[in-house]
């Protein structure tokens, strides 16, 4: 145990270690951009192992054992008469598993009916509520704003909405006065779609920011670790790989 | 100019990778050239004077509702909430509502108090990580307004004072999913303060809910957290514990001028290749 503890301290927990990990598997996963190689489907394999795996050990820990077999225990050893209602759900929740069978399947269908009806029981009043809330701050008085630009970002909104509506308006052919108004909610909608295209990929780069971030801040490892990952990767496409040969039938 | 356009259009696009890679790399190592200035949203500046109106003693509840892959934008936010928070000796419970968070929120909260300044910070007086209990936050605001305490089953000085959730001063819920619109469409109902933290993805989502006041402060996504660290700076935080985010806003500008660079050639290929085949 000793032996394996020492191993573990100066592997897995010593910063050092990470660190490199760290900017090996950063560097793993970015040289999918250049080619599909070995490297990414090892980063790629080891990142779904250890997340799942961390995952079932974090779900054991923290849902399965206290909310699951420890009130079982309890349950056994005192029994209490509000266990019956932790018993019920129990064997409620354990009715899911009957949609593996063909025959009794049907048994499941209980358990989904108390969780389609909390769905809209809860759901829908709180929803509505939401867009009631959305829908009368809508209904300002238009020139009582404290400013002209408060009154045109108004009519602004109020215009983008009814001609974005008019494009989806089929009951009647796209000419005239309508043709012209779904022809500015085409561009409305296309504004919209560029703003969230551009706020897309603001959120794709910050996130790879972070990555850089690391590698720039340990350039002694990136150095060296792409100095390594290029060694590989050419030798690999020079010696080891060789691109598939497209039959007759594949090529058509 | 016909040779350049058939150049463009049969440009390799590794090529704009390497470049995007080195728009967001270069910056890091020479920031003097890359020092970026920027003015603060009137949304952050809402959560930064929240929070900063607080008294000795308030409590702050943190959703932490993020796993690894967002924190390069919400890691940052929290970070600094944290520590503004522990700066007025503002009390911080944080919640997890996603198993993979747990770690990444327990792991923050150590490299907190590994600063001299924040060394004093106690778990269970200070701060407490409430867990993760496997319900819906729907479920988790109905139990926590009947008995804050038990529905995570911790204990501690810190709950002194705080028997529900009505009275926790401030919710900040930090999200990348519509996670954070289950505190929205309750936030009507039981009448509590809610600020959010958002990637940058979906943070047009959430400006509706800032017009009606059921959000009351909204940080967004890399540049939120930039903003709110400059705030923490300008009123007397140490710039070197408190600028990850402003180091990457460098990058950003950089990265989104290559992009804007790229989408300019693309349209004038487009417009070109059109003139001249109209005139074909």
């Amino acid at each position: 145990m000793d032996i394996i503890n020492t191993v573990i301290d100066s592997t897995i927990l010593n910063h050092t270690f990470q660190i490199w990990m760290s900017v090996l598997f950063t560097l793993m996963m970015l040289s999918f951009l250049f080619r599909d190689n070995p490297l990414y489907k090892l980063g790629e394999n080891t990142f779904l192992g250890i997340s799942l795996g961390y995952g079932w050990v974090q779900l054991w820990n923290i849902t399965v054992v206290p909310f699951l077999v420890r009130p079982i225990k309890d349950a056994y050893l005192d029994f209490q008469p509000y266990d019956l209602t932790f018993i019920f759900w129990l064997l409620m929740g354990c009715t899911m598993f009957f949609r593996f069978s063909r025959n009794k399947a049907w048994v499941a269908n209980y358990y989904f009916a108390f969780v389609f009806a909390y769905a809209a029981g809860y759901e829908i009043p709180v929803l509505v509520q939401a867009l009631f809330i959305q829908g009368s701050n809508m209904m300002k008085p238009l020139f009582e704003q404290p400013s002209f630009f408060e009154i045109s970002k108004w009519f602004v909104i109020i215009f983008g909405t009814f001609t974005a509506l008019m494009y989806f308006f089929f009951s009647k052919p796209h000419k005239g006065l309508l043709g012209k108004t779904a022809k500015i909610g085409i561009l409305i909608l296309m504004i919209n779609f560029g703003a969230s295209f551009g706020a897309t990929v603001m959120g794709r780069i910050a996130l790879f920011i972070g990555r850089a971030q690391v590698l720039a801040t340990n350039y002694e490892a990136s150095i060296v670790l792409v100095i390594l990952i290029s060694i590989f990767l050419f030798v690999y496409f020079k010696f080891f790989h060789k691109e598939a040969q497209l039959d007759d039938e594949m090529m058509h | 100019m016909e040779k350049l356009v058939k150049v463009l259009k049969k440009l390799d696009r590794r090529w704009i990778f390497l470049l995007i890679f080195l728009s967001c790399i270069i910056p890091f190592f020479i920031t003097d050239l890359f020092d970026s200035d920027f003015s603060i949203s009137k949304e952050t500046m809402r959560v930064y004077s929240i929070i900063d109106g607080f008294n000795e003693g308030d409590a702050v509840f943190i959703d932490f509702a993020f796993d690894p892959t967002l924190q390069a934008e919400l890691l940052p936010m929290v970070e600094q909430v944290v520590k503004h928070c522990f700066d007025k000796k503002v009390r911080v419970f944080i919640y997890y509502p996603y198993l993979t968070s747990i770690g990444l929120g327990q792991n923050l909260l150590s490299d907190i108090l590994k600063e001299e300044r924040y060394s004093r910070m106690e778990n269970g007086v200070d701060f407490i990580h409430l867990g993760y209990i496997p319900i819906d936050v729907d479920m988790m605001v109905f139990s926590t307004y009947s008995d804050f305490k038990s529905t995570f089953g911790n204990e501690g000085k810190i709950f002194k004072g705080i028997k529900t959730m009505a009275d926790i001063k401030y919710i900040m819920t930090f999200s990348g999913s519509d996670h954070s619109e289950s505190y929205i469409l309750l936030q009507r109902r039981f009448g509590y303060r809610l600020g959010a933290g958002v990637t940058a993805v979906i943070g047009p989502d959430f400006v509706p809910y800032l017009q009606t006041g059921q959000l009351d402060g909204l940080l967004f996504g890399l540049r939120g957290a930039a903003e709110y660290e400059k705030l923490r700076q300008k009123h007397g935080a140490d710039k070197i514990h408190n600028q990850k985010a402003n180091l990457g806003m460098a990058s950003l500008s950089m990265s989104h001028l290559v992009m804007f660079l790229f989408i300019g050639l693309g349209n004038f290929i487009y417009f070109y290749e059109r003139k001249h085949k109209s005139k074909t």
